[in-house]
């Protein structure tokens, strides 16, 4: 199998230094853009809809759903705003990282279609700060867009404007999460707000807003100029596309790749990262980052596509695979996890802030740890919890006690 | 217009509001979901957890403060997983709590922990590890402390401070399990916290507890806890008073009554310490030998009224006069106006309102025929465009503050026009800051705007204005004389600022205006309230909801007390002393001779003073005032008082003015009187005894009644208030239809005709109060100053009060809570000024004027223009009216304490 | 003076942004960096409410929230040592106690090294877990760390005192 029949996120960025616009256009960037411009915005929100693409955050939301429900909120409201998530802190995920350093312009372009579609004309890129070299060549590519009038008022001589700006975040995962995002976006400490309504019906300043990950919006001008059929055409029944997948741990080649959505762990690992390091032998992965679930060697063979791992009660999240191998301590890698969770709980409510300490607490004890405790613990935050944060420590706990409690 | 839908809560239904909020209305119907971060009054937080419930077809556990009813929904409140689910989470919030607890508040957590049998330790799921994280106890506030370990994050104290009073001092640091509470930079004393008490009030577990008393309360011996209106301004607070041992030990607003609904003030929150305090008059005084002396009652009463009488023969009836009082009640003033009119034959019957709002009501009585404020108090929050006008809204009327500030956060547009910086500016969309005394050019300069850009409304011109068209043409005729460049010049606002304003306020789907002190404490008083009723009347803002004019009043009972009489010019309900018809009605109700009742205007505050310096009023009863400090040239005042040949002054303390009484009286406090004020929005409120004061101190009323009985003249026999408030209502037809019983919980607008009558929100919605039933213009043409600085004098001083203190300090200086806050006197100087008379910054210093000298402290700062300075007049010890001149308005007869000229001098 | 003076340089700092709440974040980070010490100082905090209008309380609230500011003082070099999942396989935890030895220092945002250059704290992913384990110094990547690797870059650090 030749992986990189489709690329789309990366496209050229082996090939080019895409962070200079020349080659971006060289290698037909912003047509998808001029393309987009001439058509109607509502055939653009449907042609998201029909290529299937779903968001590339974690949870998977069809991203042409998002765009029509922006767009029904927006009633006689006088502002839409488009905010690109790049807060990108799910541990072992750094693909946005990947397509802002080699690809910026492509999300700037993937934005503006967005943007015209839903009818904005202001749009945030929300980076997190510790991406200093993210933040540097977005930034460059925004001033560089402005300067071609790819950007701003009347772009491309046309009737459309949009605004773009980079916001930098200062170290917090939870603002990786939509509408905690938001409210640090206005300044405030990143709290999550009470869902619903979503960021499409209230979200900055309480004006209805798209928000993507970065590599949702970077899939968009690919669908315009190819349309969604061809789209369509990539991936399984429920999981279209490319994805970008995170691969880290004993592999020969640790590294992003992108791939279409449904290749198998085998491939993953044993074709397209060269299989593993010397001396280690493959005992399971955790998928998904921390909220992420475990996986052990029966999952080897099955594809990696939304659909297939929800089945088997597992999730692809932000594409981040983390190779576990024989000698990994998997006891303390979950207490590790544990410990992120209880440090990066903004709080706010009661189970996520006390449940995330005191499994943390227990984990610690390696030796002696009650794993039907910390599930009892873990189901009732997920039950309990305001936000996915609190939510989300059952993912691992589970899947750890069903796949290496012994 | 609200449409019900209904829902139904462990198969009952339920009938609620479209919209409200589940948990409310779960409540309200008897099921008692436990809650710790839910509160009615703030926007909900989903924070503790508790208040889950299942929704049908909606997936999993759903937070019931966080979902508004929709029809059909159906609801499961109670089940076996629910409540082992609250349980869990009581569990969880115990492993961090602090458990201690000293009975010095109510605490919201402990019942339910009991309810859900948590109470033993061993049979708690989760151990307690609270002491694991790190503790922040903050002490640094002068009113509260603060103890994390005490703290269940709820957020109700952030959202209080954020949402109610619309301050947003507080907020959480850190995360996760180690945040806190913080104010400043993680020290309250050194924040913008001005000690309202708010997240006092509203914080569930005693995490924020009060200072005062913590020593002495205990909740399990609280006696009493009594409902009653704040002594202070004239927002007309309703207050809970706790009562311990006969003695005020904590105050809270009363949740979900207007007009503060539950808000307070510092003042009214921490300011009752006087009550108790033990300087309190507590028997009469007589002097003797040139020294006051104590003295029985009945040899008191004996004295003043051999005196009164013998002065009235001997000098006749014009040699009498009386001050009476905004701090007492209705009943008292009443009461005090009927003596005065009948005792002393004449109507020379005056009180601090015309200090105060003296040219409002004066311009407004005439141009609208009422001389109280449009609006209610809600409108504040409600109107699109909110004009503030020389009033520091803040500090003077912290609650109704809240109101704007709130109305601020959803989108109301607010134009600040004052000479010195306040801080409400900081929500202001637009600050004009005009020279002191410019103010009729400024406002000429914006009808100029309003008119050159066609925003007059000219339907409400022809309709509802006098001469209507005709009228309006004699106005532009006078406005068109203030250009632009003309007003710039006399106001020194850039055209640009104003324009915007007047455009902005012209162009509102409603707007309101709150006008104050700086506008009426003028000699151009009254002209300068013409000019902002003229500005109103052109752009057709009164007349409807959320439109208006309003003057919050100073003082808790200001306008009551000239509701019901207290007047030289209007028998109770604004009746003028001059018809005939009316004396005859009041005569006949009191049970006195027409022919006895004067029907000449009687002499005026000021004009009273003077008539005593120039010996023509030979005897003065003061009522609960204190013109040494609070009228205008002080050594005028004390050579009045001194020049009188008998001076009695009922008081609770031993003011600077009783220094110079013949007779001193103790009277009551407010916490000691039943009866009833009317605030700022014509609100008739209840007054209750919260504590039982010395068998010596008498109510006011009583003290009055037992001097004419001993003066052989009937003025009425009372058994309690609620009598002489059924009198009033008589004399007074805009108060016949409020009873005691009908305002026992909330209070009604005046006026309210009769028992059935709702009370009226909105003054002139279908007419005005003039005879004719139209509004009148009156053009006004600005003035210069007859005072003006010269090479002696170069600079201005402006005056005003500071939200710590309240007016002559008697009160408020005995609250030590109040006095850490403030207790200084100051004089703010620009930085220009201060380099130009080589000032520095906290230098002691002289302020010198015309009329006299005081020593204080200077404040370098940009809140004052250049060439004017401003001063606190609280502080006996600076006193700011030895600088103030007693020149009067020709029509208001209010002195100008906003303008006297000075020098400063490096002492 | 000095006060004034330090207020000058956070108002000129703080005047390149506009006055509103979105770009709190983005002014913080400047004064952060502008400072010698990694800080924001309390003077800073002060300037940030006055020009963004909104109470201390509040600056101190954000401030605090993001685990990238401080409100103490830190080292020239500040020492992000990535602890996530990926790193910690890959024995970031043994680096982080080398690192310790090495500086004679324990990891805390309140600890600096005697000589004022180094604090040491850890981080969570620094989505650099291709290249695990990963430091960030400063504004500086550097992963697949040994501790070979780690005695050459706090050489370099050490002897060069060079600008990051």
């Amino acid at each position: 199998m030749n992986y990189n029949n489709w690329q789309i996120s990366l496209k050229d960025s082996d090939r080019y230094d895409l962070n200079n616009i020349e080659n971006y256009i060289k290698t037909s960037g912003f047509e998808a853009l001029k393309k987009a411009l001439s058509m109607n915005p509502d055939a653009i929100v449907e042609s998201i809809k029909k290529s299937g693409l779903r968001g590339r955050g974690g949870a998977g939301f069809p991203t042409g759903m998002k765009q029509s429900f922006t767009k029904r909120s927006c009633d006689n409201c006088n502002q839409i705003y488009v905010v690109c998530n790049a807060d990108e802190g799910e541990p072992g995920t750094f693909k946005d990282r990947y397509i802002m350093e080699k690809n910026p312009y492509i999300v700037i372009e993937g934005m503006t279609i967005a943007a015209y579609a839903v009818g904005a004309t202001k749009g945030f890129i929300y980076i997190r700060g510790e991406y200093e070299k993210s933040i540097q060549s977005m930034q460059h590519a925004i001033m560089v867009c402005y300067q071609h009038n790819l950007l701003g008022q009347n772009i491309l001589q046309g009737s459309f404007s949009f605004d773009l700006e980079i916001y930098i975040g200062a170290g917090s995962y939870l603002c990786g999460e939509e509408l905690t995002l938001i409210e640090s976006l206005e300044g405030k400490r990143g709290y999550p707000r009470i869902k619903p309504p979503f960021p499409a019906e209230k979200g900055l300043w309480n004006k209805p807003t798209l928000i993507n990950n970065v590599e949702t919006f970077s899939h968009i001008p690919f669908i315009i100029t190819n349309g969604s059929e061809v789209y369509a055409s990539i991936g399984t029944s429920e999981s279209k596309g490319t994805k970008l997948f995170c691969v880290s741990g004993n592999v020969k080649q640790p590294g992003v790749y992108e791939l279409p959505l449904g290749i198998t762990l085998r491939e993953l690992i044993y074709e397209v990262c060269g299989g593993m390091e010397a001396n280690y032998e493959f005992k399971g992965a955790l998928i998904g980052g921390a909220a992420g679930t475990f996986v052990d060697v029966t999952f080897l063979d099955v594809p990696l596509a939304y659909e297939t791992l929800k089945e088997k009660g597992a999730t692809l999240g932000s594409g981040a695979v983390m190779v576990l191998d024989n000698t990994t301590n998997l006891k303390g890698l979950l207490s590790n996890i544990l410990e992120f969770f209880k440090h990066e709980s903004c709080g706010k409510c009661v189970p996520c802030r006390i449940g995330t300490t005191i499994l943390y607490e227990h984990s610690k004890n390696i030796s002696n740890v009650d794993i039907n405790w910390m599930l009892q613990q873990a189901e009732y935050m997920a039950k309990n919890s305001l936000c996915p944060l609190g939510q989300s420590p059952i993912l691992p706990i589970k899947s750890f006690s069903k796949y290496f409690n012994n | 217009m609200s449409e019900y839908v209904t829902i139904q809560i462990n198969d009952k239904p339920i009938v609620a509001k479209k919209g409200d909020n589940l948990l409310k209305v779960a409540r309200e119907n008897g099921f008692e979901i436990p809650g710790l971060c839910y509160h009615p009054r703030l926007s909900p937080t989903g924070a503790c957890r508790l208040c889950v419930v299942k929704i049908a077809g909606v997936q999993g556990l759903v937070m019931s403060c966080t979902v508004q009813v929709t029809d059909g929904m159906n609801v499961i409140a109670f089940d076996e997983e629910l409540e082992r689910n609250r349980r869990h989470t009581l569990a969880y919030l115990l492993a961090e709590h602090n458990e201690e607890y000293d009975a010095t508040y109510v605490d919201e957590f402990k019942p339910l922990i009991e309810k859900y049998q948590l109470l033993n330790t061993k049979e708690r799921p989760i151990q307690s590890f609270w002491q694991n994280i790190p503790r922040v106890i903050d002490d640094t506030s002068p009113v509260l402390t603060y103890d994390s370990s005490k703290c269940i994050r709820c957020f109700r104290c952030i959202k209080a401070c954020e949402e109610l009073q619309g301050k947003g001092v507080l907020s959480f640091a850190d995360r996760g399990i180690q945040k806190y509470i913080v104010a400043g930079l993680a020290n309250w004393g050194d924040s913008e916290c001005d000690g309202c008490g708010e997240c006092i009030q509203l914080c569930p577990t005693g995490a924020i507890v009060e200072k005062p008393n913590r020593e002495v309360i205990d909740v399990n011996k609280i006696q009493r806890k009594v409902i009653t209106s704040c002594p202070y301004c004239g927002v007309g607070c309703q207050i809970e008073v706790w009562v311990q041992d006969n003695k005020i030990v904590r105050i809270n607003g009363v949740e979900d009554v207007s007009p503060n609904y539950g808000r307070l003030c510092v003042k009214g929150r921490f300011g009752y310490q006087y009550a108790n305090h033990k300087e309190r008059l507590t028997q009469p005084l007589v002097r003797k030998n040139g020294k006051l002396v104590p003295t029985t009652w009945e040899e008191a009463l004996t004295i003043v009224a051999q005196k009164f009488a013998e002065i009235k023969q001997k000098y006749g009836n014009k040699a009498l006069a009386g001050y009476s009082s905004a701090k007492c009640s209705n009943e008292d003033n009443y009461i005090f106006q009927k003596f005065i009119r009948i005792a002393f034959g004449n109507n020379n019957v005056d009180y601090c309102t015309r200090l105060c709002h003296a040219s409002t009501v004066a311009a407004m009585i005439r141009s609208l025929g009422d001389g109280a404020g449009s609006n209610s108090i809600e409108d504040f929050e409600t109107t699109d465009c909110l004009i503030v006008i020389g009033n520091n809204i803040i500090e003077t009327h912290p609650v109704t503050a809240t109101f704007i500030k709130r109305g601020k956060q959803k989108g109301q547009k607010i134009i600040v026009i004052d000479p010195k910086w306040t801080p409400l500016v900081k929500y202001a969309d637009i600050f004009l800051q005009p020279r002191l005394a410019t103010d009729v050019a400024l406002l000429n300069g914006m009808m100029y705007v309003i008119i050159k850009n066609d925003l007059i409304n000219k339907s409400f011109i022809e309709q509802r204005i006098e001469g209507g068209w005709e009228t309006f043409k004699q106005l532009e005729k006078v406005v068109m004389k203030y250009t632009p460049d003309i007003v710039e010049k006399i106001t020194g606002v850039p055209e640009k600022l104003f324009s915007e304003a007047a455009i902005m306020y012209a162009t509102a789907p409603t707007a309101m205006i709150a006008t104050g002190m700086g506008m009426s404490q003028q000699t151009v008083g009254t002209n300068n309230v013409f000019a902002l009723l003229n500005m109103c009347l052109i752009t057709g803002q009164i007349g409807r909801e959320r439109c208006g004019v309003n003057p919050p009043r100073g003082q808790n009972n200001v306008q009551g007390a000239t509701d019901v009489g207290a007047s030289p010019i209007m028998y109770p309900g604004y009746i003028p002393v001059t018809n005939e018809e009316i004396r005859k009605k009041v005569a006949d109700i009191w049970q006195v001779p027409f022919e006895q009742l004067d029907p000449n205007p009687g002499l005026t505050t000021l004009e009273i003073m003077d008539a005593a310096h120039e010996r023509k009023v030979k005897a003065m009863y003061i009522m609960g005032e204190n013109p040494v400090v609070t009228d205008p040239n002080q050594l005028h005042t004390i050579e009045a008082l001194q020049n009188l040949e008998f001076l009695i002054v009922q008081d609770i303390f031993m003011t600077e003015t009783a220094a110079y009484a013949h007779v001193v009286l103790p009277a009551t406090s407010l916490f000691e009187k039943d009866g009833t004020v009317v605030n700022s929005d014509r609100r008739v409120l209840r007054l209750r005894k919260a504590i039982v004061s010395d068998k010596n101190i008498w109510p006011d009323w009583k003290i009055i009644v037992e001097i004419a009985n001993r003066m052989s003249i009937n003025i009425g026999n009372y058994n309690n208030e609620e009598e002489i408030w059924n009198e009033i209502r008589q004399v007074a037809p805009i108060m016949s239809g409020i009873s005691y019983e009908r305002i026992d919980k909330q209070g009604i607008q005046w006026p309210c005709w009769h028992e059935q009558h709702p009370g009226t929100s909105t003054l002139y919605t279908e007419k005005f109060n003039t005879l004719t039933g139209k509004a009148k213009i009156y053009p006004v043409e600005y003035q210069e100053q007859s005072e003006k600085p010269s090479v002696e004098f170069p600079l201005v001083m402006n005056s005003g009060r500071i939200l710590y203190q309240y007016h002559s300090a008697t009160m408020t200086r005995k609250s030590e809570v109040l006095n850490t806050f403030a207790n200084e006197s100051y004089v703010l100087i620009h930085p220009e000024d201060a380099q130009k008379y080589n000032i520095s910054n906290h230098a002691k210093v002289k302020v010198v004027s015309p009329r006299g000298e005081l020593t204080t402290k200077a404040i370098i700062s940009d809140e004052v223009l250049p060439g004017e300075v401003f001063m606190p007049w609280h502080f006996h010890e600076a006193p700011v009216n030895a600088l103030t001149r007693n020149e009067k308005d020709p029509i208001s007869k209010i002195a100008p304490f906003k303008y006297s000229v000075v020098r400063i001098e490096l002492v | 003076m000095q006060n004034n003076k330090n207020d000058e340089n956070n108002f000129e700092i703080l005047n390149q942004f506009r006055p509103e709440r979105t770009e709190i974040l983005k002014a913080l980070h400047s004064l952060q960096n502008a400072n010698p010490q990694h800080y924001i100082s309390s003077d800073a905090m002060k300037a940030v409410a006055k020009y963004f209008n909104i109470t201390l309380g509040q600056v101190y609230g954000i401030v605090t929230y993001y685990s990238m500011f401080s409100t103490k003082p830190r080292g020239k070099y500040i020492i992000r040592l990535c602890k996530s999942p990926v790193c910690y396989m890959k024995g970031s935890f043994n680096l982080k106690n080398y690192l310790e030895e090495h500086l004679q220092l324990t990891a805390s945002t309140e600890n600096i090294s005697a000589d004022g250059l180094f604090t040491i704290e850890t981080t969570e992913c620094l989505g650099h877990c291709e290249q695990a384990p990963a430091m960030m110094v400063n504004n500086t990547i550097y992963s697949n760390l040994t501790r070979e690797k780690i005695d050459e870059i706090l050489h370099a650090l050490k002897t060069n005192n060079y600008e990051l």
